[in-house]
């Protein structure tokens, strides 16, 4: 036990030691300018930020909507302990992301801005609006937490009475900014709260824990940026390669951020069980894992299916670094991890499930890093290669990360809500 | 629309326009410094400071080798992808042709440098409060009834400005008088949707650093196809969620209810 812990609170200092660093790298970064920590150009202008803490940050947080939607829509009701740590980590994950954005952004302090000047034909113009909503809904969600550590109780119901109004109004607000379109709105609108009064009438059931609206409208707001991050890429025709361009983008986008979600639950699980001795029941992640060979060939499928629709097959039999790149993101973020969640004795151990997650949340940060850097190629310009600084602000933002969240596991309600709520 | 058209074979590489557009922007000189590689131009890329170049290229003509020189600069495209790139209209494409920039809404995401297919936006890397900085056509002088500056000292009317029918006509023109000596294109009429800067030149465009492999639709129409089922989706996933949330629950709630009854 002792043992145990000075294990963990060496990895702690490190962790702690990184995010120091992290931050010092990010306050040099906003006295100096980008250039002075990144090794992006004018031809390069996105690098490694945009691939890793954002394309893929977003993507693994999917585990929140996934979760939520599973247990409080799709009826999945006994996964429900593993709910509450999706959640967090989908929270924290966004919050992390708006910080690496803001990193990011030249000019973070417009950042509001986006709140007043609309411009819908942008996909960058729905993620900044889907990733501010989303992250208020992931706030909503995550309130009971904090209302039941501190007793609440009075705070709890005023919550519960005003989620499905908020909810309403963040959806009609966000569809007027998509389409500028008022009747779009009331459309929007309108089935929100057709569905709320059906609920208040009775006739339709209703969660007595969480508000289906607000369920709803984390599925909604997911399903719309992890779409559009895709989607930012399809006005890169002439820059990015055809092994990814694809009008499909913003489909594979989703898919693999769906896909991904199930392997994020069961490595965190996994992953806090052994760093912090929160125990899972095994048979919820086998339960999980049943659905990633469905998931996984389905994005196989789509993948290939996309590649020979476009005539691009060839493009993957070139002596090229995009092409090599493209067969380890396949074999190993999609065939390999298929082929051991297909096979018994990896799938019946909470080893080969590790594993094999693993493989999946490799594949999914590697795909975003061919779809952001290793398959951009601009013409007349040095290729790209990320500066150290930019990883290590990375690997702060992380380590931050991590830090909260353990946090929170040991100071907040997470896994113990299952025994609260059975009782 | 007001455009510009600019004719490689009259150009002389005096590079008033360059000189032209610092001054008239108030823009800060930069190091000459040599580099390897095709091109004596001087700087040796567009960049934050320098909106327009001429860029020099020794190209086989015939049997000789010929100077032939380039303007670098925005195309000012008709529909620009910067500007559908943009989240907050910071970059605007006004009906008198110019595209601008405006810094107080941008946040500096660059995603426009991403977009534009010509590579001309820059981002000032070395600034703690950068701006995207691009040549503007000189919307104020445009506003005003002149000509931008690069065109208005041009000595020998290598640029011409007025409407953008009115130079394709003019540029048809050139070429009908003189075909051999002028490669039967003016790119940028119907290059990404056409653009509000056209070239004419003697020697084919790619040697001049030009991409010819841009088609003639404009970027737009590529995310627009993404972007345009956005509310279809939205109403879709609402009816849906909704449908099967009541379905699923009901069933959920009736088992329960069937469950007590027989404990009953």
């Amino acid at each position: 036990m002792t043992q145990a812990k000075s294990k963990a609170s060496f990895g702690l200092i490190v962790l702690r030691l990184l995010a120091l660093l992290g931050i010092v790298l990010i306050v040099y970064r906003f006295a100096n300018g980008l250039g002075s920590v990144t090794n992006l150009s004018d031809g390069y202008p996105w690098g490694f930020w945009i691939g890793f803490d954002i394309l893929a940050g977003i993507a693994l947080a999917a585990g929140g909507f996934v979760m939520a939607g599973t247990i409080h829509i799709f009826g999945g009701s006994k996964y429900h302990p593993l709910v509450r740590p999706a959640i967090l980590t989908a929270f924290l994950g966004y919050l992390l992301f708006i910080f690496g954005l803001c990193v990011d952004l030249g000019r973070p302090w417009n950042l509001w801005i986006a709140i007043i000047s609309w411009n819908h034909a942008s996909p960058m113009f729905e993620v900044a609006w889907c990733v501010m909503l989303y992250t208020s809904v992931l706030a909503l969600e995550f309130l009971p937490v904090i209302f039941e550590r501190y007793k609440l109780t009075g705070l709890h119901a005023i919550w519960k009475a005003l989620v499905p109004w908020i909810i309403i109004g963040m959806l009609s607000l966000f569809t007027l900014a998509m389409t500028y379109s008022v009747v779009w709105m009331l459309i929007i609108g309108g089935i929100l709260l057709f569905w709320e009064i059906m609920m208040k009438a009775g006739l339709m059931p209703r969660d007595k824990q969480m508000p289906i609206l607000l369920i709803m409208a984390g599925i909604m707001f997911s399903f719309m940026h992890q779409s559009s991050l895709g989607s930012l890429f399809l006005l890169a025709p002439t820059k990015l390669s055809a092994l990814w361009y694809s009008p499909i983008l913003p489909l594979l986008f989703l898919l693999s951020a769906i896909t991904v979600a199930p392997a994020m639950v069961i490595f965190e699980s996994l992953a806090s069980e052994k760093a912090l001795g929160h125990k899972t029941e095994f048979s919820l992640l086998a339960g999980l894992a049943k659905a990633m060979p469905y998931l996984l060939s389905f994005y196989l499928l789509l993948r290939v299916a996309d590649l020979v629709g476009r005539y691009s097959v060839a493009d993957a039999f070139t002596l090229s670094g995009a092409a090599v790149s493209w067969w380890l993101e396949i074999s190993i973020g999609i065939v390999i991890p298929l082929l051991l969640y297909l096979t018994p004795e990896s799938r019946d151990s909470r080893r080969g499930l590790m594993w094999s997650s693993v493989f999946v949340i490799v594949g999914l940060i590697w795909h975003r890093l061919n779809v952001s850097v290793i398959g951009i190629k601009v013409q007349a310009w040095e290729t790209y290669y990320p500066f150290w600084a930019e990883i290590f602000i990375s690997v702060g933002i992380v380590s931050i990360g991590i830090c909260a969240y353990r946090w929170a596991m040991l100071n907040l309600p997470i896994c113990e809500h299952n025994s609260a709520e059975s009782s | 629309m007001k455009a510009m058209l600019i004719d490689a074979t009259r150009c002389i590489g005096c590079r008033a326009c360059q000189v032209a557009c610092k001054e008239w922007n108030e823009l800060p000189a930069e190091k000459t410094e040599f580099f390897a590689g095709k091109g004596y131009q001087n700087p040796r890329d567009l960049s934050s400071k320098t909106w327009t170049l001429i860029t020099y290229n020794e190209i086989q003509i015939e049997d000789r080798f010929d100077w032939v020189f380039g303007k670098k600069q925005c195309f000012h495209c008709n529909e620009p992808a910067c500007a559908t790139a943009c989240p907050v209209h910071a970059l605007e494409k006004t009906p008198e042709g110019p595209v601008i920039y405006h810094a107080d809404l941008c946040l500096g995401c660059r995603y426009c440098q991403l977009a534009c297919p010509f590579l001309v936006p820059r981002f000032e890397w070395d600034k703690a409060i950068p701006e995207i900085r691009k040549c503007n056509m000189c919307p104020s002088r445009v506003a005003a009834g002149e000509e931008p500056a690069c065109a208005k000292v041009c000595t020998t009317d290598a640029i011409v400005f007025g409407e953008r029918d009115d130079l394709i006509m003019d540029a048809e023109d050139r070429i009908r008088r003189d075909p051999r000596n002028y490669v039967h294109h003016i790119y940028g009429k119907d290059e990404v949707g056409g653009t509000c800067v056209m070239h004419l030149s003697n020697v084919p465009f790619e040697e001049l650093g030009f991409d010819t492999s841009l088609a003639a639709k404009a970027l737009n129409k590529k995310s627009e196809v993404a972007m345009k089922p956005v509310p279809f989706v939205l109403a879709g996933l609402g009816l849906t969620l909704g449908a099967v949330s009541w379905i699923v629950n009901r069933r959920i709630e009736n088992q329960q209810n069937q469950k007590v009854e027989d404990a009953s």
